[in-house]
C-alpha cells in the first residue's frame, strides 16, 4: 500500500475512534438537532389542523362544491366555513392562516363556453410561509378542477401527480432550516473546539514530529466530520419522514448533494478558526460572531420575507442563507439542481473564500 | 552499513528489562550485521550526527542558537544541558526537522536536515519535552497509528512489553502514571526503528523510582546500539546516562566531553568544593528507606 494513503488511513481511523469515544461529542452531534426537530414536528404535527382556513363560496356551481369538499378532506386544512368578514377579522387576529374566496361564477358555463373566473386567497403577511404554503396547496386543488372543467388534457402539466403540495406543512418548511443550521454547527463548533485542543496541547506537534505532513490529519478530520454529519443529516431526515410525515418533493440525491457541499464550506469555517486560534478560549468568540448572525438571520426558522428590504438583501449573501434556501427549494419545490444555480454559486464561491483564508491564517503551533 | 533498522553494538542477542520478560532483540539474522557493525565500532566511531554552526535567530531578532558545532558518535548517549533558555530544545528542534535552521548545517545519518526534514524524520524518533496524544485512544491504537504513519511493521506487543507497559495496553494515556507516561512516550519513538532517539527531558517531573526505571530504560535502548541525545536538568542523570555531554549557555556550547573528562578539568582548575561531599546522597537515603520499586 502506498505510504501516504496508509498515513492517511491510519489518521482518519484514529480520528473516528477518538470521536465516538467522546460521548459528549456525540450527545452534542445527534441528540440536540433530533431534540429541535422533535419539538417542531410536534408543534406543528400535535393537536388538530395544521392551516387554518376560511372559505367563502359565492358559486352554487357543482366544481365550487366540489372544491370545497376536496378543502374539508384535506387532513392538513381545518377548513371552516364563513363570510367574508369574518374571515377578514380572523386572518387580521391571526387566527387564520388564509382566507379563501370563490367568486359567484366560478366554474359556470355561458352558451357551452367555460366562463374565466378565479379563486382569491388571502394571507397574513406576518406569516407568510405559512400563507404562500397554503396558497400553494390551493392552487394545487384548483388547477385539478380547471382541468376536469376544461376537459383540457394534462399536456404540460408533468410534475403534478408527483407533487403532494396540499399536504406541505410549516414542518416541511422548518426541517431543511434545522438541517442548514445542524451542518453549519458541525463544521464550526464540532471541528473548531476538538482541533485546537489538539493543538493546544501539543497531540498535533506529535505528528508533525513523524514523517507525515499534518495536513493528512486534517483530510482525515474531515473525512471523518463529513461522514458524522451526513449520516446525522440522513437520521434526521429519516426521522423526521417517519414521525413527522416530512415530504420530500425533489429528489434525495440533489438534497444530498447540496448538503455534502454545505458541510465542506461550513467545515472550512471550523478548520479556519481552529487553525487560526491559539486556544480554546480564542475559538468561542469568533465561531459565535460568526454563527450567530446567521442562526437568526438566514431563514431557518421563519421566512426572511418579513425583513426589511436592506437587511434581506444583506442576508441574501449569508452562505447559510443559501445552504438553507438549496436545501428548502429541493424538499418543498423538487427544484433540480439546475433550478437553483444561485445557491450553488453562491456556496461555491464561500467555499473557494473560505479555504482560502483558512489556508492563509492557519497556524500549526 | 545497514540502514533503516536498529544496528546492534555488543552482544547480537540481548535480553531486555522489565519484570523479568526476556525477548531477544535483534532477530538472529541481524547476527552477521552486528558483528560486522561490532568491529567497525571499535576501529573508530563514527558519526551519525555532525552539526556545523547551527544558529537559529527568531523574527523579532533573538539569537537563541548562536553558531554551535559538535558531533555524536553512533551508540552513544550524548547529553545537553543548561539553563532554562539556554536554546537546547531549539537546538533539539533544528536537527529533528521540527524548526527551520537560520543557518549552519545539520547532517544525520548522511542526510541534511534543512533540505530533508522528512528523511530525517524517518529515521528518528522524537520525545517531545510536553508529550501529549490523542485522547480516547488506547495504548495499542496509538502505537498502531505511529507504526503506519512511518511505515513500520514493528510488533506492538512487543514495543509495549520493552517499555514494561504489557499490562496498560488497553488503557488511556491519561490514566497512566507520570512514569508510565514517558515509557510510553519512549516506546512511540521506537515503532520506526529509529537510528537515534531524541529525549527532551524525559525524567522531569518523576519520582526518583520512575526517573531510576526510565534510566533503565534509556539504557537498554542504547545496549541496541542506538543513538540516544538527551536533555536534563538533573546532573547525577547526565553522569550516570551519557558518554558525553554539552553544556549549553545563552546559545553557546560551553564545554563538551564526558562527565568524568569535565570534572577533572574542574578540579584541576583548582575547584574547592564548598564543603565536604558524604559518600551518600539523601536520594540514597529516600531510595533506602522506600526501596527501587515502582510505584506506578
Amino acid at each position: 500500500m502506498n505510504q501516504n494513503i496508509r498515513s492517511f488511513l491510519a489518521l482518519t481511523k484514529a480520528s473516528m475512534k477518538m470521536y465516538y469515544r467522546n460521548k459528549g461529542a456525540v450527545v452534542f452531534t445527534l441528540l440536540l438537532p433530533v431534540a429541535l426537530m422533535s419539538i417542531f414536528g410536534f408543534l406543528s404535527s400535535g393537536s388538530g389542523t395544521l392551516l387554518k382556513i376560511g372559505y367563502t363560496n359565492h358559486s352554487t356551481s357543482a366544481m365550487s362544491l366540489q372544491l370545497v369538499e376536496e378543502l374539508k378532506k384535506t387532513k392538513a386544512f381545518g377548513a371552516v366555513e364563513m363570510t367574508e368578514e369574518q374571515a377578514t377579522e380572523q386572518l387580521t387576529k391571526g387566527d387564520l392562516d388564509l382566507q379563501i374566496i370563490i367568486p359567484e361564477n366560478f366554474a359556470t358555463a355561458e352558451n357551452g363556453n367555460p366562463l374565466a373566473s378565479s379563486v382569491m386567497t388571502r394571507y397574513n403577511k406576518a406569516k407568510p410561509q405559512t400563507g404562500q404554503i397554503a396558497t400553494m396547496a390551493i392552487v394545487q386543488l384548483v388547477s385539478h378542477l380547471d382541468r376536469a372543467f376544461t376537459k383540457s388534457p394534462t399536456l404540460l402539466d408533468v410534475k403534478s401527480e408527483g407533487i403532494t403540495a396540499n399536504r406541505l406543512g410549516y414542518f416541511d418548511f422548518v426541517l431543511p432550516g434545522i438541517l442548514a443550521m445542524t451542518i453549519m454547527q458541525l463544521g464550526i463548533f464540532g471541528v473548531a473546539f476538538s482541533f485546537v485542543a489538539m493543538k493546544a496541547s501539543g497531540a498535533l506537534r506529535r505528528i508533525q514530529a513523524t514523517p507525515v505532513h499534518p495536513v493528512y490529519f486534517v483530510f482525515g478530520q474531515a473525512v471523518v466530520r463529513l461522514l458524522i454529519t451526513l449520516a446525522t443529516t440522513a437520521l434526521l431526515v429519516t426521522l423526521g419522514t417517519y414521525f413527522f410525515h416530512f415530504h420530500m418533493v425533489g429528489s434525495y440525491f440533489s438534497f444530498g448533494l447540496i448538503a455534502v457541499l454545505g458541510i465542506l464550506l461550513f467545515l472550512g469555517f471550523g478548520f479556519g478558526i481552529a487553525g487560526w486560534a491559539k486556544d480554546e478560549t480564542q475559538v468561542a468568540p469568533v465561531a459565535n460572531l460568526l454563527q450567530l448572525p446567521m442562526l437568526l438571520l438566514s431563514g431557518i426558522f421563519f421566512s426572511r420575507e418579513g425583513f426589511p428590504a436592506w437587511l434581506k438583501s444583506v442576508t441574501d449573501y449569508f452562505p447559510l442563507t443559501y445552504l438553507t434556501h438549496g436545501l428548502r427549494k429541493v424538499a418543498n419545490e423538487g427544484a433540480s439542481l439546475s433550478q437553483i444555480p444561485v445557491d450553488l454559486i453562491g456556496m461555491i464561491v464561500w467555499l473557494v473564500l473560505i479555504y482560502a483564508l483558512a489556508i492563509k491564517v492557519f497556524r500549526w503551533e | 552499513m545497514s540502514t533503516g533498522g536498529i544496528s546492534s553494538v555488543g552482544s547480537p542477542r540481548q535480553t531486555l528489562l522489565t519484570a523479568g520478560r526476556s525477548l531477544s532483540y535483534p532477530p538472529p539474522e541481524w547476527k552477521i550485521f552486528a558483528k560486522f557493525h561490532a568491529l567497525q565500532e571499535n576501529a573508530m566511531p563514527t558519526p551519525i550526527l555532525e552539526v556545523t554552526g547551527l544558529t537559529k535567530t527568531y523574527e523579532n531578532n533573538t539569537q537563541a542558537v548562536k553558531g554551535i558545532s559538535f558531533s555524536v558518535d553512533k551508540g552513544e548517549v550524548f547529553g545537553i544541558l543548561g539553563p532554562n533558555g539556554a536554546g537546547k530544545t531549539t537546538t533539539l528542534e533544528m536537527i529533528e526537522g521540527l524548526r527551520s535552521i537560520t543557518s549552519g548545517t545539520v547532517l544525520l545519518d548522511g542526510i541534511k536536515a534543512q533540505e530533508n526534514p522528512y528523511e530525517v524524520k524517518r529515521r528518528i524518533g522524537i520525545q517531545l519535552q510536553a508529550s501529549a496524544f490523542f485522547q480516547n485512544l488506547k495504548l495499542t491504537e496509538l502505537l498502531e497509528m505511529f507504526r503506519d504513519l512511518y511505515g513500520s511493521d514493528v510488533d506492538i506487543t512487543t514495543l509495549l512489553a520493552d517499555v514494561g507497559l504489557a499490562e496498560k495496553a488497553d488503557f488511556f494515556v491519561k490514566n497512566l502514571s507520570g512514569g508510565q507516561k514517558q515509557r510510553f512516550s519512549i516506546a512511540t519513538t521506537l515503532v520506526n526503528k529509529p537510528v537515534m532517539v531524541f529525549l527532551d527531558e524525559p525524567t522531569t517531573g518523576l519520582d526518583p523510582q520512575a526517573r531510576r526505571n526510565l534510566w533503565d530504560l534509556i539504557a537498554q535502548i542504547k545496549s541496541r546500539g542506538t543513538t540516544v541525545i538527551l536533555t536534563t536538568h538533573y546532573m547525577d542523570e547526565a553522569q550516570f546516562l551519557c558518554d558525553r555531554l554539552a553544556i549549553m549557555d545563552d546559545g553557546k556550547i560551553v564545554a563538551l566531553d564526558s562527565p568524568n573528562q569535565l570534572i577533572r578539568q574542574l578540579l584541576t582548575r583548582g575547584f574547592q568544593p564548598h564543603s565536604e561531599i558524604p559518600p551518600a546522597t539523601l536520594e540514597d537515603v529516600f531510595l533506602d528507606l522506600t526501596g527501587k520499586t515502582l510505584r506506578d
